[in-house]
Formats: C-alpha cells, sequence, structure tokens
C-alpha cells in the first residue's frame, strides 16, 4: 500500500467513525496523544523524545470542544481533498481556506495547532496529507539528488546548481541522493553567515553541505538533515547564535520538539552544537550583549526541560547564566571579514 | 382650604355659569380639542362608575360624529342600571356640589365634571344635553334638558317615554370641537381605560365606522368600595366642625370612637389623655379654641397603623397583568404593590406593572403610563409626580439599557387624589406618594432586573444551540465526505436532546 493510499484509508476511518456514532444517536468523541512538554518521555529505541501516556479527548457534545473538533474534521476532510486530487497546500493556505468551508479559526496559530491535533489522531506527519509550512529553509552543496515526485521522477538536481542555495520543499525531501563528494552538515541559523560560506567556497575547503536554518527550522529541513546523515553518513554540526534560542535550535535538531513529539524521523541524535557558546563569547572575546529578561527566563524553562537533563546541557546553561551575555554569530567579524571561516569554523570541526 | 369653604357652603350664590368660565381651562375645556376629549372622559367615567354600583361588567361605547366643521355629537351608552327617573334632571342639569363628603375612590370626584361637559355644550352649541335611560321593569325615558344658568336649576324641555335595548344610559352633547386633533387621544384613552379597568369593555364609534372594540381581560368584577370614616390625620378643622355638628349632644371620647377610623376606645382614651381633655365633655360644648387644638392633635397623632383600605379599588395583580398583556403583549411582564397608606388622612394604594417587549420604544429611562383611581392620565405629564419619581431612578442599575424596551404602569389609587389643577392631569408631590412610589419602582426594577437577566440568558442559551447545531451538522457534512458515504447523517435529534430544558450544559 502505498504512502497516499495508507493516509486516504486512515482518514475514511476517522470519517466512518464518526458517521457510525451519530447514526447510533451517540455524540463522537476523538482520543489521541496529549502535547505538552510535561507529556515527553525520551524513547531510547529511537533516541528522540516521544509523547507519553496523557491522552486528550475531544467530545462533541462538550459545547467548549465543539469548535475544535468541527476544525479538526473539517482539516481531515480538507486533506482528504488535497491527497485525492494530489495537491499540496500550505499552512497559510489551508488557514486561509478554511473559511470557504464555513470553518471559523481565530488565527493561522490555531489552525497550525488543529493541524498538528490531526497528525496525533491519525499517528501521521502533516507532509502525509500534503500539508506544508510555507517558509523554506536553503541547502547548499556536493550532492546531488534525484526526485520522486510526480513529472520529475528521475531527473536529478546538484545542490551547488544555485548561488543562493535550492530551497528545501516537498519536491527535495522526498528526493533521493545519488552522489555526494561531501563529509560534514554544517547547519547554519542566520542566512549572513549561510551566504558568507558560499561566497567563500568554504563548503569545499570543509566539503560541507550547507543549510540556512533561519531561525527554528521546518519540520523538511530537520526530516532532509536526518536523511543525508543516515543515507550519506554525515556528521552534522549546527551553527547557531549564541543565546539560549540559538542553542535551543540545535536541540531540537538533535532531540526534537514537543510539537513533532508524534513524529518520527525528523531528529538526527548525534548531531553537535559547535556554538556560538558562553565560553566562546568569553574565549574569543566577542561583542555581546547583555541577557535580557525574556532570555533569562527561557534559560530557566530550559533548565527543567528533559531534553536538556544532561550535565553538558546543564553546563551550557550555567555558563550563560555565570556570563549573563549573548553574542550573534556575526560577532566574528569584529576580528575580520573571513575569521569565522578561517580561525573559528577549524578549530570546531574535527 | 377658601375652596373647600365655598364648595360647601357659599358656592351657591356664585353663578355655575361664571365658575365655569373662570375655570375652564383649569377644568380640561380649555380649547377644542381637549373640549371633545374632557367631554368622552367625564362621560366615560361616569359610565363605568355607574356599571360598577351595580355590580355589573361594564359595556361602554363612544360615538362621535362630526355634524359640520368644528360641531361634533358625542354620545356615550352603557349596560349600567340607568338613572332613576326623577333624578335625570338634577343628575345631569345642575351642577352638584357639596355632594355629601365620602371617603371612597371614586373615578369622578364630585360629579361636577359631567355638569361641565353638559355647560360647555349648552353654551358653544345652544343645544340641549339629551339624556336616554332605562331602570328596570320600566320602559325607558328620554330627556332634553338646558341649565338654567342664573339660577342653577335644570330646565326640562322634553320628557317622553323611549323604548331602549335594555337597561342603562345614553348621553348625548352637542359641542364645539376639534375631533382631528383628539382623536388619538380618545382612542388611547379608551384603549388605556381598559387596562385600569380590565373587567370593562370599550367600542369607539367615529362617523359612524366602529374604530376599535376591546376589553373585558378579566371577568372579575373589582370588589365595591365602601366608605370608609374620615382618617384621623384628615381632621381639619372644617371637617372636625361638621362632624360635630352632625353628632350632636355625645362625649368627645364617644364621637371620635364613632367618628373616625383607627380610633377605638383604647388609642381615644390614651390620646385624649395626651391632650388633657375631659373625655366625658360633651362634644358640641367645645369651643373653638378647642376644636382648633383637638384638629392639630389629630393630625399629628402617631401610631395608627395603616389606614382602611376597604374604601380603596387596586386594580390587583391578575387583573392588571391581564390587561397589560393583552392590550400591549409584551415578551414578560412583573407586578408589584405598596401596602395602604395615607396622606393627610387620605388613604393610597400605589400598584404598577413593568413590562418588557413590544408597544414600549427602547430608552435609558421606561416609558410611563399614568392611572389615577383607575383613569388613564394622558396630559401635563412633565410636572407629575409619578413622571418625577420613574426619572429619579437610576435604571441602568437595574440593566435597563438603551436599547431595552420596558414600560412602567403606575396606578395610583386614593380617597382622594392630589390633582394640581381641575382637570385631573397631574399629581402634585406629596412627600408620602412619592415615597412610596419610589420603593414601588425600585422593586419592579429589582423583578426587571432578574427577567432582564433571565432574558438575556435565554438569548444566549438559543445563540449557543444555533452554533452548536450548526457546528454538528458541519462535522456530520465532513465526516460524510471522509467515509465517502452519500447520505449526510441526520443531528437535529442528537442536538435537541442535549438542549432539552433543564439539561445544563
Amino acid at each position: 500500500m502505498s504512502d497516499q493510499s495508507k493516509s486516504l484509508s486512515a482518514l475514511k476511518d476517522l470519517g466512518t467513525a464518526i458517521v457510525q456514532s451519530i447514526d447510533n444517536e451517540e455524540f463522537p468523541t476523538l482520543e489521541f496523544p496529549g502535547r505538552g512538554t510535561g507529556n515527553l518521555v525520551y524513547d531510547e529505541e529511537s533516541k528522540q523524545f516521544v509523547l507519553g501516556n496523557a491522552r486528550v479527548i475531544r467530545d462533541s457534545s462538550n459545547l467548549r470542544h465543539i469548535k475544535s473538533f468541527t476544525q479538526l474534521v473539517w482539516i481531515a476532510s480538507y486533506a482528504k481533498q488535497l491527497l485525492q486530487a494530489g495537491r499540496t497546500s500550505s499552512l497559510r493556505d489551508l488557514y486561509y481556506s478554511s473559511e470557504a468551508f464555513g470553518v471559523e479559526f481565530t488565527d493561522q496559530a490555531e489552525s497550525d495547532r488543529t493541524v498538528t491535533d490531526l497528525e496525533c489522531l491519525m499517528g501521521l506527519a502533516r507532509e502525509a496529507f500534503g500539508v506544508f509550512p510555507e517558509e523554506r529553509s536553503s541547502i547548499y552543496g556536493q550532492v546531488t539528488m534525484r526526485y520522486t515526485v510526480a513529472g520529475y521522477e528521475g531527473r536529478d538536481v546538484n545542490l551547488t546548481l544555485s548561488p543562493d542555495g535550492l530551497p528545501i520543499g516537498p519536491a527535495l525531501v522526498t528526493a533521493d541522493p545519488v552522489e555526494s563528494k561531501a563529509d560534514l552538515i554544517l547547519a547554519v541559523e542566520s542566512g549572513g553567515i549561510f551566504s558568507r560560506l558560499i561566497e567563500t567556497r568554504a563548503w569545499e575547503r570543509f566539503k560541507a553541505v550547507l543549510i540556512h536554518l533561519g531561525g527554528q527550522p521546518p519540520r523538511a529541513t530537520r526530516r532532509l538533515i536526518r536523511r543525508l546523515h543516515d543515507d550519506l553518513d554525515l556528521p552534522v554540526y549546527v551553527f547557531t547564535d549564541g543565546d539560549p534560542w540559538g542553542m535551543h535550535i540545535a536541540r531540537v535538531i538533535s532531540t526534537g520538539s514537543a510539537n513533532a513529539a508524534h513524529i518520527r524521523g525528523l531528529t538526527t541524535p548525534d548531531a553537535e552544537w559547535i556554538g556560538v557558546t558562553a565560553d566562546d563569547i568569553s574565549k574569543y572575546s566577542l561583542p555581546s550583549e547583555p541577557l535580557n529578561n525574556a532570555d533569562l527566563k527561557r534559560l530557566d524553562e530550559l533548565s527543567r526541560d528533559v531534553r536538556y537533563a544532561d550535565s553538558i546541557w546543564q553546563d551550557h546553561i550555567r555558563d550563560f547564566r555565570q556570563l549573563q551575555r549573548k553574542a550573534e554569530q556575526q560577532a566574528f567579524s569584529r576580528h575580520g571579514m573571513d575569521y569565522v571561516v578561517d580561525k573559528y569554523l577549524p578549530e570546531k570541526i574535527h | 382650604m377658601n375652596q373647600d369653604n365655598s364648595l360647601h357652603g357659599e358656592f351657591s350664590s356664585i353663578s355655575p355659569a361664571e365658575f365655569f368660565y373662570r375655570n375652564r381651562q383649569m377644568a380640561g375645556f380649555g380649547n377644542p380639542s381637549q373640549a371633545v376629549y374632557s367631554t368622552v372622559r367625564e362621560l366615560v367615567e361616569n359610565s363605568i362608575d355607574a356599571c360598577e354600583e351595580a355590580r355589573r361588567q361594564p359595556d361602554v361605547r363612544v360615538s362621535i360624529d362630526e355634524e359640520r366643521s368644528g360641531i361634533v355629537r358625542i354620545t356615550v351608552s352603557d349596560n349600567g342600571t340607568g338613572v332613576p327617573y326623577g333624578e335625570v334632571p338634577n343628575a345631569f342639569a345642575r351642577v352638584l356640589y357639596g355632594d355629601k363628603f365620602t371617603a371612597r375612590q371614586r373615578r369622578g370626584t364630585f360629579g361636577l365634571g359631567v355638569t361641565m361637559a353638559v355647560l360647555y355644550g349648552q353654551i358653544t352649541t345652544d343645544s340641549p344635553v339629551i339624556v336616554m335611560t332605562q331602570t328596570s321593569h320600566t320602559t325607558g325615558r328620554s330627556y332634553q334638558l338646558l341649565i338654567d344658568i342664573e339660577n342653577n336649576q335644570p330646565v326640562i324641555l322634553s320628557d317622553e317615554s323611549h323604548e331602549r335595548e335594555g337597561l342603562g344610559t345614553e348621553v348625548t352633547i352637542r359641542l364645539k370641537g376639534d375631533l382631528n386633533r383628539s382623536r388619538e387621544r380618545i382612542y388611547d384613552y379608551l384603549q388605556l381605560t381598559t387596562v385600569a379597568s380590565p373587567h370593562a369593555n370599550m367600542e369607539l364609534v367615529i362617523n359612524g365606522s366602529s374604530i376599535m372594540r376591546m376589553g373585558w381581560w378579566h371577568q372579575m368584577l373589582p370588589a365595591p368600595t365602601i366608605a370608609s370614616k374620615p382618617h384621623p390625620h384628615g381632621a381639619d378643622l372644617e371637617l372636625l366642625r361638621r362632624l360635630v355638628a352632625d353628632t350632636g349632644e355625645r362625649s368627645i371620647h364617644d364621637f371620635l370612637v364613632e367618628s373616625f377610623q383607627r380610633m377605638g376606645t383604647r388609642t381615644a382614651t390614651r390620646f385624649l389623655k395626651f391632650l388633657a381633655i375631659n373625655p366625658r365633655q360633651v362634644v358640641n360644648t367645645l369651643s373653638r379654641g378647642d376644636l382648633s387644638r383637638l384638629s392639630s392633635a389629630l393630625r399629628s397623632f402617631d401610631g395608627l397603623g395603616r389606614p382602611d383600605s376597604k374604601c380603596l379599588s387596586p386594580i390587583g395583580k391578575d387583573a392588571f397583568l391581564a390587561s397589560v398583556e393583552s392590550v400591549f403583549a409584551p415578551s414578560s411582564l412583573t407586578y408589584g404593590s405598596r401596602e395602604p397608606t395615607e396622606w393627610n388622612g387620605n388613604a393610597f394604594i400605589v400598584e404598577g406593572v413593568a413590562a418588557i417587549g413590544t408597544g414600549a420604544r427602547a430608552a435609558e429611562v421606561p416609558t410611563l403610563y399614568r392611572f389615577a383611581n383607575r383613569v388613564p392620565l394622558l396630559y401635563d405629564s412633565g410636572d407629575d409626580v409619578l413622571t418625577r419619581m420613574l426619572k429619579k431612578v437610576n435604571w441602568t442599575k437595574y440593566g435597563v439599557a438603551s436599547t431595552t424596551p420596558v414600560s412602567i404602569f403606575l396606578h395610583l389609587c386614593s380617597t382622594r387624589i392630589p390633582f394640581k389643577a381641575a382637570g385631573k392631569q397631574s399629581i402634585a408631590s406629596l412627600p408620602e406618594i412619592e415615597h412610596e412610589t419610589l420603593s414601588l419602582l425600585r422593586e419592579l426594577g429589582r423583578s426587571l432586573k432578574k427577567t432582564l437577566k433571565g432574558n438575556e440568558r435565554s438569548v444566549r442559551d438559543a445563540q449557543k444551540k444555533r452554533e452548536f447545531d450548526k457546528a454538528m451538522k458541519q462535522v456530520a457534512q465532513f465526516s460524510a465526505e471522509l467515509a465517502e458515504c452519500d447520505a449526510i447523517p441526520s443531528t437535529t435529534e442528537l442536538v435537541h436532546r442535549l438542549f432539552e430544558v433543564g439539561h445544563h450544559v
């Protein structure tokens, strides 16, 4: 059974269950795992955090549930239409389509959350229903991919094709790597550093596949990192800003996000955070700013998060708290335009 | 007090015509449209009073015909027991003043109003009043009467037997009047009369066509009022003198007990002891000074309890609610009333109905309908005590918003209504009436608040059900699409069950 027909039959089962319960004059209910950070459990086997046993029940006879119940069933029927027509839709597109069906969402955040509810309910990622985020990360490096999407099957693309990098969309994520000259994957947070690494041909020097994360990366990007890591056996290095937020980008790549803990194949447990660490800020005398209240609050949250239980991560948090300062990736330019490429990265990437 | 004196004594020496002319504005005959309205009103009130006295459900018909521009003929007929034939000339063509003082609620005050209308007709059109009446077991009689203004004596132009369909009286007056401008007021007046007298039926016929016929909202006839003895607080010198004159040789103790309500043997003894008057003193030997002292002591005597209320005829809860409901069809209504109390010895009760819904204008202050002794008051509302009290209440406190259509119907009944003028349209402000009215309005406000809150809740509940119903239909539709079944399952029964009364969600 293809992925597509698996998704379709799961959706049909969902509809049948609801119709049956209405026919029996009973209010339909839906049950799926809860996604609170309190329900995150580390799974040794998959080496990622997964959802625990806490369950959420949507009861259509409850006046407080009926709205989200309706939204959830609508998204399911919308997903079915996408699959049957062989189309994809962005999360944003889905949010704006709802109005035409008489279904109301307060904002896109609510519709995004409901899409995630559907994933938990069906045990399938939204990509299986043809729903993707709008924002795209980029990739650049000496790897050739072969497309599998309809209309492009068998066509190859070299990831150095464009000097701007290639966007990571549904087509690239489902493509297979067929040829590689790369030794490692270097994922960077900011677009500025990504461009600098392309321009200075650092990709050649480090034999690196460069990935622009652009903040917390979309799932497609995390999935692609995992695939390249698995299929080409490449180590993964993550280079972010030196603050709690940058640190957490790296952590999500290796352990997963609470929001996607119900999905497999997104995490790369051996991905390594090279910095900027609190230690780097003093060691390289980087220009820095004091941590603000939001930063400090985030550090408190992270210090209690199961994903930071390791002493290495508790040490990183402690260092930031002691230093009370943060720095951006760009801070290295104090020492000259190419300092980060010539000095910092060689010291971090072994 | 001068006016009282004249009414009771020297007034007969003044020509009634002069009196009338001097007071026509005050008496409600100031202009041609008011004259039509006042004539209808005086005749209708007399008719209802007559029917009630005869213990019959009033059925009153008002016909107004415009003969030619500026001259109208008004006929009011009722189903009372008729007027004893010998009394007709005096009843309709003689200004009756000094009617024996009785302390009980009536619509008309001294029978003065109808005579005013007769006089006005006679003066403006030189026409007699026509009275057709039939008492039981007789054929009816028809009279044409004029008033000899100089001598205040009826002039009988004709007196003949006249067959009438059943018992009752029919009075026709021709007068100079403006029908067009009074038409609406007359309609409102008759409609509101059925609100204040729910046991009565009213019909209005203008130029031969029936404009309205309504009433009999409540079948129970009000209990007949029983005249009370005067209340001690009303014992002014003039009343005291008359009572003493009627009593003759009695001890002052017995005089007090027999002449006044709320004066038992014990109270009278205590009262006289306090005044240091010998209870055995014969009452008509009291000096003028003694009487004066007695009068002021009686009027300020405390601790008498509630006044006798058998002299009053409030509309009552069931009847008042039934009539407001029938005439205005509000979505909800509530009744309130105060215990009887008195002003200057005159017993009074205020009662009222607050109604929400159709018929009222939405405003921050409710629309007010005023009634005094079951008579609707349509003019001069501005400085009326009921209006003033209504405006004194902070209605927003009771949930009345500018979008809430609320009507308040207030009825003041009393052995004497303190009208500001003889036109009987506006009630004077007396502290006792102000206090009772304000308390009643607040009581009505509190019930309104509850109802409005309840309404709000039921509107919210209905809204919730509509939204829920829509959502369930969508769930059924989307899941039918998912399940690939053609028929969308019905959720109506499911939703209905969930929102059944008493089921709290």
